[in-house]
């Protein structure tokens, strides 16, 4: 049987407030016939849907949000059409907007030539949207407007203003009520309460609505939110005052509308906060979309235009000005210029590019101008895929708050037990006044906060997973947080992980000759040839500027070695085999040098003119700079070290004893380097594996961690669960120590939100009052919530600024 | 001048640019999205 359809979406969800709702939302989603999985983050406010396209619309899946009583937020974009002449055209182009993916509504205007769409971002985009409007044979013509960040931040502000404004009338209308009951007034109890009721109804029912609306809402789903706790809590403390104040079971005594108006002001007063928090979270993903260039100058038609980034297509030479930034990837095809790459690839110092060279969307043009043929746009760009990685990760739980999410489904019934128990037990058994009771029994309500539950995560992942982007580590997702946080073994790949990945010359040892003449010999024979060794002779001829000779009657032996004739003259290069087949003396000193050689890990290459020995050239793919420093740092954290390579032991043992890795698994093929990670698992360590990508991505993907590096800007961004832009390898251990400080960030949060609630509830339903005589004021309860709340999401925000110790200094 | 005979309207047919050819007779659209609806069933409109 054919595996079902599968499709990934990403609806943005307005209106959640709480862990509740998000897990409501959740439930929801997951109702629904052929989704596969549905998981919402309330942090990001994101809801990541799997399902099947021929079967569920996104249509669907939005109804399935509304019925839960939230939104879905989508973006806008107004299209400029041309061509369309009559209400067919108009047809036409309406059914082939619709037919993409993502698409919610399309109107066609012909009149003004415009195409209203509703679009889901993460299924297609304007470039979509232009391919379909072309295929249907009109021509796209810009985009007139788009709303799509913009629509995130206005809903986002209306929000928190209309939040703000509630609160604050909250406030206005509850102090001085709290006044009026202790200043003596010249009128009667009874007249008091009238007017109190006349002032206080249409105040409690504006600060209050949106709770009671929620609690409808998720009452009428048979779900218990949070929203009911607190319409619970404010509507047990309004309902008690009417009462009181028209003697219906309840005295005068109960007429707390001070107390129920302030709580509702001090729960929007907490979500006001929350939700300003919880929009920053999110600065560094805003940080690099800021970076993606919207406007590009192109030659056509051997003009120069400027045209919206997206209309530009493979193979345009576009334009860079100095000072400008590039607006997608490309090759430079001519010009010079320093490009700054700090911000994709944190890389202080800015490269020089010159033809032929790689440049990379978002990165800054700093002194001169350059042409760039464009070679990835639109979501191929590397920008544009680390944009995308970041958020799907930001959208992903560790499993660790599985706890959080399982505390979070039964903590709802057990507070309302207790709080009802407690207004039992108060009034029934120790026949407290009914004001008590009733007071503990709001406080309990209002105190419980399974918020800070479900925000210890998301908030954490969030920041985290930018943090992580910001210094060049890109976390794929939450797992590989938990997983990193616990490794035991760090394996590396050898060639062009711990290594430059390209063989360099190293040492040149002349035999009675100049250095420049033997090097100018051997790069002479060897300049045609394509193997590494050879490569790597010519291009230290060139870096010293050695003239190089033509050389005739070329021939290769087999791996062996090469000969030419170079001014009249035989040259052979090759190995020592090689040199003794032809009866070349190879002196007892050289001898020892070369054996010297060997022992470092190098190659020698030994050079014979006229059937002499004329010198001997080491070569050796040089560790990187950094390599040694971040071993002995991994040492020091306790991590074991081992390396992996298909180098012969003698060599692979002289590179280990040179950075410090005792480990040395050599001779390893590359088709054989997962089963060395599989036996090292099976001997119970947690690896995580090192390496370029090239030739290891079995082993990056069995192990437990895959750590992919890449060099600047050309990421795989594809293999590994954490990706390093850089080829640096201290990035791989602040990768490891990034992880294990948000990691430690989140146990943190969710033990905290355990702790606050298991300290409090109890308090605010009198334990202490017995002994200590302590009990709570409702609205210090409710601010107590909120305090937790937030300082849960500002110790998340923290990490923003955390710097892994391998970067210090 | 010709009739677009999806959407009936006039069609020049010296500048026309969608045209399609059905049983030897030549027919005339204003828009590529009339000679789509055309072309998927010529029968109906002919």
């Amino acid at each position: 049987m054919a595996e079902p359809e599968k499709k990934k979406a990403e609806l943005k969800i307005s209106g959640m407030h709480c862990a509740t709702c998000a897990v409501s939302v959740e439930e929801s989603l997951s109702k629904i016939d052929d989704v596969a999985s549905a998981q919402v983050n309330f942090g990001t406010e994101k809801a990541h849907v799997e399902f099947d396209p021929s079967k569920v619309s996104l249509g669907t899946l939005e109804k399935a949000v509304k019925d839960a009583g939230y939104d879905v937020v989508n973006s806008e974009a107004t299209i400029k059409v041309g061509g369309m002449m009559c209400a067919t055209c108009v047809e036409t182009i309406e059914a082939a907007l619709r037919e993409l993916p993502g698409v919610v509504a399309v109107t066609v205007n012909l009149g003004t030539e415009k195409a209203y769409v509703t679009y889901n971002p993460s299924l297609s985009g304007i470039p979509d949207m232009k391919k379909a409007i072309e295929d249907a044979g009109y021509q796209y013509l810009g985009i007139a407007g788009e709303v799509s960040e913009e629509a995130e931040k206005k809903a986002r502000d209306t929000d928190l203003h209309e939040k703000f404004v509630r609160f604050m009338i909250g406030f206005a209308v509850s102090i001085p009520l709290m006044l009026a009951m202790y200043v003596p007034l010249p009128i009667t109890m009874q007249a008091l309460a009238y007017l109190m009721l006349i002032i206080s109804t249409p105040v409690f029912v504006f600060v209050a609505g949106p709770i009671f609306k929620a609690a409808w809402i998720s009452l009428s789903h048979r779900a218990l939110s949070m929203d009911v706790m607190y319409a619970m809590g404010t509507g047990v403390a309004f309902v008690a005052s009417v009462m009181g104040t028209f003697g219906i079971i309840l005295t005068h005594e109960f007429m707390f509308y001070d107390t129920a108006i302030m709580l509702a002001a001090f729960l929007m007063l907490g979500r006001y906060l929350e939700t300003r928090a919880k929009g920053r979270t999110s600065d560094a993903i805003k940080k690099l979309a800021g970076l993606q260039v919207k406007v590009a100058t192109v030659i056509r038609d051997g003009t120069e235009q400027e045209m919206p980034v997206e209309d530009v297509v493979l193979g345009d030479l576009v334009i860079v000005k100095p000072g400008a930034k590039v607006p997608v990837d490309g090759e430079v095809v001519s010009g010079e210029s320093y490009v700054n790459e700090a911000m994709i690839t944190g890389e202080p110092v800015p490269p020089l590019k010159s033809p032929g060279s790689h440049v990379v969307g978002g990165t800054l043009n700093t002194n001169s101008v350059i042409t760039i043929r464009a070679e990835k746009v639109g979501k191929e760009t590397v920008l544009a895929r680390i944009i995308q990685m970041v958020e799907d990760a930001q959208g992903s739980k560790p499993p660790v708050q599985r706890i959080a999410d399982i505390a979070v489904t039964y903590f709802i019934p057990v507070v309302l037990l207790i709080a009802a128990g407690s207004f039992v037990l108060w009034y029934f058994v120790f026949h407290e006044t009914a004001l008590f009771a009733l007071t503990a029994l709001i406080s309990v309500l209002v105190v419980a906060c399974p918020c800070a539950l479900g925000l210890a995560t998301p908030t954490a992942v969030t920041v985290g997973v930018g943090r992580g982007a910001e210094l060049g580590i890109l976390i794929r997702n939450g797992e590989a947080l938990e997983v990193a946080e616990n490794v035991t073994t760090v394996v590396f790949d050898k060639t062009g992980t711990l290594t430059k990945g390209r063989p360099e010359v190293t040492d040149i040892v002349p035999v009675g000759i100049q250095e420049a003449t033997l090097l100018a010999l051997a790069a002479s024979v060897e300049k045609d040839s394509q193997h590494p060794l050879a490569i790597a002779v010519v291009k230290a001829a060139q870096e010293r500027g050695v003239k190089m000779e033509t050389a005739t009657h070329f021939d290769t032996f087999g791996g062996r070695g090469v000969a030419g004739t170079v001014l009249a003259e035989t040259v052979l290069v090759g190995n020592r085999a090689f040199l003794n087949e032809r009866s070349v003396t190879i002196p007892a000193d050289v001898d020892s040098r070369i054996t010297e050689f060997e022992q470092e890990g190098k190659t020698a290459v030994l050079v014979a003119a006229g059937g002499a020995i004329s010198g001997v050239i080491a070569i050796a793919d040089q560790v990187k700079p950094t390599t040694k420093d971040a071993i002995s740092k991994l040492r020091m954290m306790k991590i074991h070290v081992a390396m992996l390579t298909g180098d012969n032991r003698r060599t692979a043992e002289a590179i280990g004893r040179q950075i410090g890795i005792d480990r040395v698994i050599a001779e390893v093929l590359p088709q054989d380097k997962e089963a060395e990670v599989r036996a090292l698992q099976a001997k119970g360590e947690i690896v995580a594996f090192v390496g370029d990508g090239i030739n290891d991505a079995p082993a990056l993907a069995r192990a437990d961690v895959g750590i992919a590096i890449g060099s600047g800007t050309d990421v795989a961004i594809e293999s590994g669960d954490i990706v390093l832009v850089r080829g640096d390898l201290i990035d791989a251990v602040a990768a490891i120590q990034l992880s294990k400080k948000v990691m430690g960030r989140i146990k943190g949060n969710i033990f905290w939100a355990f702790a606050y609630n298991a300290a409090l509830i109890p308090v605010a339903a009198g334990i202490l009052y017995p002994s200590f005589g302590i009990t709570f004021k409702p609205e210090l309860a409710a601010l107590a919530m909120a305090a937790s709340s937030v300082t849960v999401v500002t110790l998340s925000l923290l990490l923003r600024k955390y710097i892994p110790e391998a970067k210090k200094g | 001048m010709a009739i677009d005979p999806i959407c009936k309207m006039t069609v020049d047919e010296k500048t026309a640019k969608f045209t399609s050819d059905y049983k030897g007779k030549k027919y005339y659209f204003c828009a590529p999205g009339c000679k789509k609806k055309f072309d998927a069933d010529p029968a109906k409109y002919a």
